[in-house]
């Protein structure tokens, strides 16, 4: 990850890093099939655009998860549009820390992965409640949401746990294959996509 | 997977231009939200339903439909059993009372859901991806962008395949792919690793060949065809936009 401060935000809209939006929601999709194949309780769909994010910066990480959701909903479940900002903070975040050099050890990643699931969570609990009065469709989430409210919480917190139960452990383990998946990456192809016009050293 | 929800066809809905049709889905959308009541949002979707049915795509629309059928049932068991506005108990089964006000807001959200997905499914049923792009990148859509989103279309399936390919190779090398959870969890980087570096090395190719035709070029591209707008866009669109403003009186009457 560049380690130098300048620029964090500058648009680089080169032909390669836009090359790589259309292979970073691939990887989302192809996540998501190989942890459907092996029977994983989790999503790992969002694996390309924290990549994205960490290979070439916040907008290209941004508009990786911003055309996964808009391809989702044209491929699969319409109701994924309504979700495009939830991905697009994901990319925004991890392109933000990685360009600033911040993801440099494994605890950090896994720091990371908790700050994405917030996030995610804090994105989404307004979607949620404007939609659907504050549930989020998945099965287990909803029973918490359930017994929340039950018990008396308001229906905004009981929504935002409802979410983030969901996330975290999503999230967490999303990031942190991102980054496992990262280091184990050839310098030559970090260093093409971080347009730092370093040439490969023999 | 099927590449996308796309329904080939001739219907009316299919030859209409896709600027219409996004309107025609912003209407829908706007209407979910600003119907009050249960009467006109059922309305509104047998409206939509018909739109869909002269489109010829009501067998995909179902299949849609049942797919977030469970996401449905959730709203009637939760807002049943814990909407903060419940009073009147309706049913009772076992240690769970349902209440009535509950089980509404549970109708009303179905609708909504639905609406939402009959409003955004006129679009998408009826209109190739590729048309969508290109219609917008008449309009202002920056043509790099428009590539970018057919080129995930494209690229979905090959990734794919190379996904089938990698985990042959893995097996082969003895990768377990079942047992316990921790078993299965580790066969993901061995998995995802190899496909995650091959197609970012294959992305500096396509950016070589991107270059060689022009892709970083400034020029005003032109159209490979020409745009068709049926004869009869314009009284849809106004028909569409009178609807909307109807709808947007009535709430602001009842109101």
């Amino acid at each position: 990850m560049a380690s130098q401060q300048k620029n964090v935000w500058a648009f680089r809209f080169t032909t390669l890093s836009l090359v790589l939006i259309p292979v970073a929601v691939g990887i989302n999709y192809v996540g998501k099939l190989f942890a459907a194949a092996l029977k994983l309780p989790l999503w790992l769909d969002s694996i390309g655009t924290v990549l994205a994010g960490m290979l070439a910066g916040p907008w290209i990480g941004a508009i990786s998860g911003a055309v996964n959701n808009i391809i989702f909903g044209i491929t699969a479940d319409p109701v994924s549009f309504w979700y495009l900002i939830t991905s697009i903070v994901i990319g925004l975040l991890v392109g933000y820390l990685a360009m600033t050099g911040w993801i440099r050890t494994f605890p950090r990643a896994v720091v990371l992965g908790l700050i994405v699931a917030l996030a995610a969570a804090i994105v989404s609990t307004p979607i949620n409640v404007m939609l659907w009065e504050g549930t989020t469709g998945n099965v287990w989430g909803d029973a918490l949401y359930t017994v929340l409210r039950d018990g008396g919480t308001p229906v905004w917190i009981a929504s935002f746990i409802d979410e983030l139960v969901v996330d975290l452990l999503d999230k967490v383990i999303t990031v942190i294959i991102s980054f496992l998946i990262f280091k184990a990456l050839p310098q030559r192809l970090i260093g093409l996509f971080a347009g730092t016009d370093q040439v490969e050293k023999l | 997977m099927q590449n996308t929800l796309y329904v080939p066809g001739n219907s009316w809905v299919h030859r209409l231009d896709p600027v219409s049709k996004i309107l025609l889905t912003v209407v829908g959308l706007v209407l979910t939200f600003v119907l009050p009541g249960h009467l006109l949002p059922a309305l509104l979707l047998a409206a939509m339903l018909v739109l869909l049915g002269t489109a010829g795509v009501l067998r995909r629309v179902w299949a849609v439909f049942a797919g977030v059928a469970l996401i449905a049932i959730t709203f009637f068991v939760v807002q049943g059993l814990v909407y903060a506005g419940n009073a009147t108990p309706a049913l009772t089964l076992g240690p769970l009372t349902f209440y009535r006000e509950g089980l509404l807001l549970g109708l009303r959200l179905t609708f909504r859901l639905y609406n939402i997905l009959a409003s955004t499914l006129i679009l998408i049923l009826t209109t190739r991806p590729s048309d969508l792009v290109e219609s917008l990148v008449r309009r202002g859509l920056p043509s790099r962008f428009g590539y970018v989103i057919i080129a995930v279309l494209q690229i979905i399936p090959i990734m794919v395949e190379a996904a089938g390919r990698i985990t042959d190779a893995q097996r082969s090398r003895g990768m377990e792919t079942e047992g316990s959870l921790w078993v299965r969890m580790r066969a993901f980087i061995p998995l995802m690793g190899p496909l995650v570096t091959s197609s970012l090395i294959a992305t500096e190719e396509r950016a070589l060949a991107l270059e060689v035709r022009g892709f970083a070029s400034n020029r005003k591209p032109t159209f490979l065809n020409d745009e068709t707008i049926p004869s009869y866009a314009w009284p849809v669109r106004i028909a569409a936009l009178a609807v909307l403003l109807l709808g947007i009186a009535g709430r602001v009457m009842l109101s």
